[in-house]
């Protein structure tokens, strides 16, 4: 209690007290990250197929097909669409987290950032947002984050998994002792496009402090392949 | 530019650092349209045309308006009291077509740069613009992206302060007490260093290539453009003043100054902004900013 007594007494340190309890009571996220190892395929963890209804499937084929012809246009990400979720965090290009007790925030430069709120529940009627809607909760030393709300022109992977609008996503991240790694593990449910929901894990490599992204500009790679007008 | 490798460093930097301070401060004083502040001095009557010319192929847009209206009360949190934190979503109140010292008054550029001003500005008067970098969903360069009427959320960390722009997912990140590359490659938005001079962050940008115009109207700028915005929490928190001084060896006669403010909304929450579908014009709580 006495300490408590001193503590009023510096004022506005008090206040600043409980955030910052919280924010040590949980391992930091914050950090540039980069899948590791890449694939374009987002594999079920429990090495059984992806559960694609027959109709997803064909889809799949199709996309699968067409990119061995080098024929991507079904990839709007082409046409710098973005890429949704989790497509986005697998891409092989580095993402950053940003951890504040409000929220975590997911940016690369100069793609599309996406914000996860603690404290909130998802919103259920929305108009779809090619990344979604999140809401954040720790469990433990994890953070679990849940979304939905996507648009269903995007594909789950760079292979080009469909999906539709029904899309929820829930991810849970987790770090390695020593902070270095990080592990994602994403339960995928869409009863439009599969007959179960199913799992996938991803890992990624923490970057040195240093790092600085880069500016990349998606317009102008194809501003310099575009026919001359 | 070796004065700006010592940014924060050496005494050329605090040198530089000190006559930016000085155009700062009377950009500080000038009166903005619509008036309002308190050392507000009669607002001359604002140019229609280019330096006022009798030619009405040179007619300027005159902007949004509205930078000194009252504001309105905003449901949500209230400012964070702390003057050094900016964190939340901010919006540019008001909107200038053209970028200068004042409000119809051009920047100080040097003649064959009015030259270019002008072909641009005879270009959108007869319904042809020239395209800049944002109409071909290019990131909107330096400095016309903080001139964007589109929400910025402020995101601060311990070495840096991030600017996510809701206009193009355009995101800028100030390096504090950071130092720019020797190595620096050339981008739309630069390479930014800050520092806290007391409550206030000023931020040094280089870098810029030249791709970008100034302002909607067409001001060119070199990739030699050099800029120190200085950010201050004014009214209570509820604005977040901008001091933005330009230097530009190529382009302009001398550096000039303007100051800008941004509204605290703790009622947004930043949305897609996808130039590529043109999906620029959806409404923000009921409200379409852009025309």
């Amino acid at each position: 209690m006495k300490t408590i007594v001193k503590l009023m007494a510096a004022g506005a340190a008090v206040a600043a007290l409980p955030a910052l309890a919280q924010a040590q009571a949980h391992p930091d996220f914050s950090g540039a990250w980069q899948v590791s190892p890449y694939s374009a395929s987002l594999t079920p963890s429990d090495g059984k197929p992806v559960p694609f209804k027959p109709e997803a499937k064909k889809v799949y084929d199709a996309h699968v097909a067409a990119a061995a012809k080098g024929d991507r246009k079904w990839d709007e990400t082409t046409i710098c669409i973005p890429e949704g979720l989790p497509r986005l965090m697998n891409i092989n290009e580095p993402f950053e987290i940003m951890q504040k007790d409000r929220a975590l925030y997911f940016v690369a430069q100069n793609r599309l950032p996406w914000r996860a709120y603690f404290n909130e529940t998802l919103p259920t009627d929305v108009d779809p947002f090619y990344l979604g809607y999140h809401v954040a909760k720790w469990e433990g030393s994890k953070v679990v984050i849940e979304s939905n709300g996507f648009r269903d022109n995007t594909v789950l992977d760079d292979k080009g998994i469909p999906h539709s609008e029904k899309l929820s996503l829930k991810q849970t991240y987790a770090l390695a002792p020593g902070g270095k790694t990080m592990t994602v593990t994403t339960r995928i449910e869409d009863p439009d496009t599969f007959t179960r929901p199913w799992t996938a894990t991803k890992t990624y490599k923490k970057l040195p402090a240093s790092f600085q992204f880069p500016e990349e500009v998606c317009a102008e790679k194809l501003e310099s392949t575009a026919p001359k007008r | 530019m070796g004065v700006l490798l010592k940014w924060g460093c050496g005494g050329a930097a605090i040198a530089l650092t000190a006559a930016l301070a000085a155009g700062a401060a009377s950009a500080q004083t000038a009166t903005r349209e619509g008036g309002g502040g308190q050392n507000a001095r009669p607002a001359p009557p604002r140019p229609k045309t280019l330096f006022n010319e009798p030619d009405p192929t040179l007619a300027l847009t005159p902007g949004f308006g509205g930078a000194n209206a009252p504001l309105k009360p905003r449901p949500g949190a209230p400012p964070n009291p702390d003057p050094k934190n900016f964190e939340g979503v901010w919006w540019l109140r008001g909107y200038e077509f053209m970028l200068g010292p004042e409000p119809g008054v051009p920047a100080p550029l040097k003649p064959e740069y009015i030259e270019i001003l002008k072909r641009r500005i005879r270009a959108k008067n007869a319904g042809n613009p020239e395209t800049d970098t944002s109409t071909r969903c290019l990131p909107h360069g330096m400095p016309r992206l903080m001139e964007s009427p589109y929400p910025i959320e402020i995101v601060q960390t311990a070495d840096r302060v991030t600017l996510l722009h809701e206009v193009a997912h355009n995101v800028r990140r100030f390096y504090i007490n950071g130092q720019h590359p020797k190595d620096l490659k050339e981008s739309y938005l630069g390479h930014s260093v800050a520092k806290w001079e007391g409550d206030t962050l000023v931020v040094d940008t280089i870098g810029v290539n030249g791709k970008s115009f100034i302002d909607d109207e067409g001001e060119a700028h070199s990739n030699k453009i050099h800029l120190v915005e200085r950010f201050k929490k004014i009214d209570g928190g509820r604005q977040l003043q901008m001091v933005m001084t330009i230097e530009d060896p190529v382009t302009l006669e001398k550096p000039y100054s303007y100051t800008r403010s941004y509204e605290w909304r703790p009622d947004v929450r930043p949305s897609e902004y996808i130039c590529e579908e043109n999906n620029r014009n959806a409404p923000v709580n009921g409200v379409t900013v852009a025309k």
